[in-house]
C-alpha cells in the first residue's frame, strides 16, 4: 500500500509499505477514507520529539471503513463507516474504568522509554514515535486499529467524512479541555490558539454553556474562521496587549477558564520569543511554553487552566509563584477521547459541530509531502491538509 | 568490504548502545529528568520488589500453576506477593528475585509483569510488529532507537 512516512527532519516521502495485518483478536483493518495532518505532528516533523525512525508512517486523526476484524471484535462490523480515537486504550484497565483512555495502562508497547522520561508510561497513540507505542500511523490506505470496539465509533448517516474526521482528535481533544477545565454556564473561556484544537475548544466551551469565549492567535484567517464558524470573538496578539485585553472584557477579573491549545512551539514576540528560541535551540529547554505562561497570568484568581498542546519535557520561566499564589487548578492531558465521541457525533448530527471549514485543503495521499510543508509554513490559509488515500 | 562491515558493526555499536542507554536513563539525577532520588546500593535495588496494580480480584491473578504464563515461566526463581490494592484499584502484584538477579532478569521479570497484567485484564498481549513502515535509514541514530525500542517492554522504571 502507499503511505506518507517520516524520513528525516523536516522530510515527508510517499512510499510503498507492506499492508498491515490483523495481530491481536480486539484488531480491526481499516480502508483509511480521510487522514489530516495535526498541529502535534509537526513536532515530530521538526525533531522535537526524538523518537522517530526514517520510514515510520505518519498521521493518527483518521475515519475510514472496516474491511476485516479480529475474532475477538465483538461490536465493529465489516463495511462499517468509523471515526476512530488517536489513542490506543484497552478499555479494561483501571485507567480506561474513569474515562481517562489516553493513560490506558496497556495500549503503549514500549513503556520503558516514557516511563524513564515521567514515571509513567501513558497510552499508545497512531504514528506518533517509538516512545507512544510505534504504532503505524494513518496516512496510508490501511491501518491496523487495535481494541478497536473501544476506539472505533460508527459514523452517523447524514455527517460527512470530513465532519466526522475531526472527531478523531480536534474536536475530542478540544471538547475534553473544555470539559476538565470545569467550563459552566456564565463562564468567560480563553482559548489560546486558533488551530482545529483550539477552535473546537472554543466550541466545546460554547455548548457547555460559556457566556463569552475569546480565541487568540495571529493568523488572520484562523482568526475569521473561529468568527464565522465557532462564533467566538477573538484577539490578535501580534497588534493586541492580550492580558490588558482580557482584563478589560472580563472586568478586571481575567477569564474563568482559560485553555492553552498551541503546544510545545509557540511563538511569541519580543524578548520572550527570542529567550525561548535560543533555549530551546540551546537544548536548555526542550519546549517553548509562552502561551501556557500567558494563560496563568491572565487566568482569574482560583480559576482553572487545562494544557492541550503537547509538551516533551521541560521548559524554563514557569511562573510557579502566579499559579500558587493565585490559586488556579492546572491541569493538562492528552485526549481521553473515547470518553467524548458518542457525544461529539450526535452534536456533529444535530449540526451543532461543523467541522469541514478546517479541512482548508483536501488531497491525495500521494501530495503529503506538499501538504505538510503549507500546514507547517501556514501558506495559501492552511489550517488543516487532509489526504485522502 | 572493509567499508560496508565497519558500517554495520557502528551500527551494531550504536543498536547496543541506544538499549543502554534506556536502562540508565532512569537513574539519571539532573533537574527534571531522571526517576532516582539518591544512588542506593546495587543489592537493595536489585532486590526490591516490583509491582503492577492489576483491576482484578486477587484470585484472579493465581497462585502456582494457575499463574499466567509469563511469570510461571519466571519458575521459583522469583517469589510473589499479591495484595488487594486500596480502593478499587483491583489487586496489587508485586514480585522479586530470590537471589541476585542480572540486568537481563530484571528486563524479563518487567516484562513479565506487564505482559500478565495484560493476559488478565484484556485477555491477550499487544503486539506491534511487524508494523508497516517505509524505507529504514541505516543511521547510528535509527540504530539507537531500535535498540532502546527492542528493550522497552523490559525496562522503565517498574
Amino acid at each position: 500500500m502507499r503511505a506518507a512516512t517520516w524520513t528525516g527532519v523536516n522530510e515527508v516521502s510517499v512510499e510503498t509499505v507492506p499492508d498491515p495485518q490483523i495481530l491481536n483478536d480486539h484488531d480491526v483493518i481499516l480502508r483509511v477514507r480521510r487522514t489530516t495532518t495535526c498541529g502535534s505532528d509537526l513536532h515530530l516533523l521538526g525533531g522535537y520529539i526524538p523518537f522517530m525512525r526514517a520510514g515510520d508512517v505518519l498521521g493518527h486523526e483518521f475515519m475510514g471503513e472496516v474491511v476485516e476484524v479480529g475474532r475477538g471484535v465483538r461490536d465493529r462490523r465489516v463495511g462499517e463507516r468509523v471515526v476512530v480515537n488517536s489513542f490506543i486504550a484497552c478499555g479494561n484497565c483501571w485507567y480506561c474504568k474513569q474515562e481517562l483512555y489516553s493513560l490506558c495502562d496497556n495500549g503503549n508497547p514500549n513503556p520503558g522509554i516514557t516511563e524513564s522520561l515521567w514515571g509513567q508510561s501513558p497510552g499508545g497513540c497512531f504514528g506518533y514515535s517509538h516512545a507512544m507505542g510505534g504504532w503505524a500511523g494513518s496516512h496510508a490506505e490501511y491501518v491496523r486499529v487495535p481494541y478497536a470496539d473501544v476506539g472505533a465509533f460508527v459514523v452517523p448517516e447524514g455527517v460527512s467524512d470530513e465532519r466526522a474526521l475531526f472527531a478523531s482528535d480536534a474536536v475530542s481533544t478540544g471538547w475534553m479541555g473544555a470539559d476538565l477545565a470545569g467550563t459552566k454556564p456564565g463562564d468567560v473561556v480563553a482559548v489560546w490558539g486558533a488551530g482545529g484544537v483550539g477552535q473546537m475548544a472554543a466550541r466545546a466551551a460554547m455548548l457547555l454553556g460559556a457566556d463569552r469565549v475569546y480565541v487568540i492567535d495571529r493568523l488572520p484567517e484562523r482568526l475569521a474562521q473561529v468568527r464565522e464558524h465557532v462564533g467566538a470573538e477573538t484577539i490578535d496578539y501580534s497588534r493586541t496587549d492580550v492580558l490588558a485585553e482580557l482584563r478589560e472584557v472580563t472586568g478586571g477579573r481575567g477569564p474563568d477558564v482559560c485553555i492553552e491549545a498551541v503546544g510545545m512551539e509557540a511563538h511569541s514576540s519580543g524578548i520572550q520569543g527570542a529567550y525561548d528560541q535560543v533555549k530551546q535551540q540551546l537544548r536548555l529547554q526542550t519546549d517553548r511554553p509562552s502561551a501556557v505562561r500567558e494563560a496563568i497570568l491572565a487566568c482569574r484568581k482560583g480559576g482553572s487552566v487545562f494544557v492541550l498542546g503537547v509538551f516533551a519535557l521541560m521548559v524554563d520561566k514557569f511562573p510557579l509563584g502566579a499559579m500558587m499564589n493565585k490559586g488556579l487548578t492546572v491541569r493538562g492531558a492528552q485526549v481521553h477521547g473515547q470518553r467524548y465521541m458518542p457525544r461529539i457525533l450526535e452534536h456533529m448530527a444535530r449540526g451543532e459541530l461543523t467541522t469541514e471549514h478546517l479541512a482548508t485543503h483536501v488531497l491525495p495521499l500521494e501530495e503529503a509531502p506538499r501538504g505538510y510543508q503549507m500546514f507547517k509554513d501556514k501558506t495559501d490559509g492552511c489550517v488543516r491538509a487532509v489526504f485522502t488515500p | 568490504m572493509a567499508v560496508p562491515r565497519l558500517l554495520d558493526s557502528l551500527r551494531g555499536a550504536a543498536t547496543e548502545a541506544g538499549g543502554a542507554l534506556l536502562g540508565r536513563l532512569q537513574h539519571v539525577r539532573l533537574p527534571g529528568l531522571g526517576q532516582s532520588s539518591v544512588p542506593e546500593d546495587p543489592e537493595t535495588a536489585a532486590r526490591r520488589w516490583r509491582a503492577v496494580t492489576v483491576l482484578c480480584s486477587p484470585e484472579q491473578v493465581g497462585t502456582g500453576a494457575d499463574l499466567p504464563a509469563p511469570l510461571a515461566a519466571l519458575g521459583d526463581r522469583v517469589e510473589l506477593r499479591i495484595t488487594p490494592a486500596p480502593g478499587d484499584r483491583g489487586t496489587e502484584l508485586a514480585a522479586r528475585y530470590r537471589d541476585r538477579p542480572s540486568d537481563d532478569d530484571l528486563r524479563a521479570l518487567r516484562a513479565a509483569l506487564r505482559e500478565t497484567k495484560q493476559l488478565i485484564e484484556v485477555g491477550e498481549v499487544l503486539r506491534v510488529d511487524p508494523a508497516p513502515h517505509g524505507v529504514r535509514k541505516p543511521t547510528p541514530q535509527g540504530a539507537a532507537l531500535e535498540g532502546a525500542t527492542a528493550r522497552a517492554g523490559g525496562e522503565g522504571v517498574l
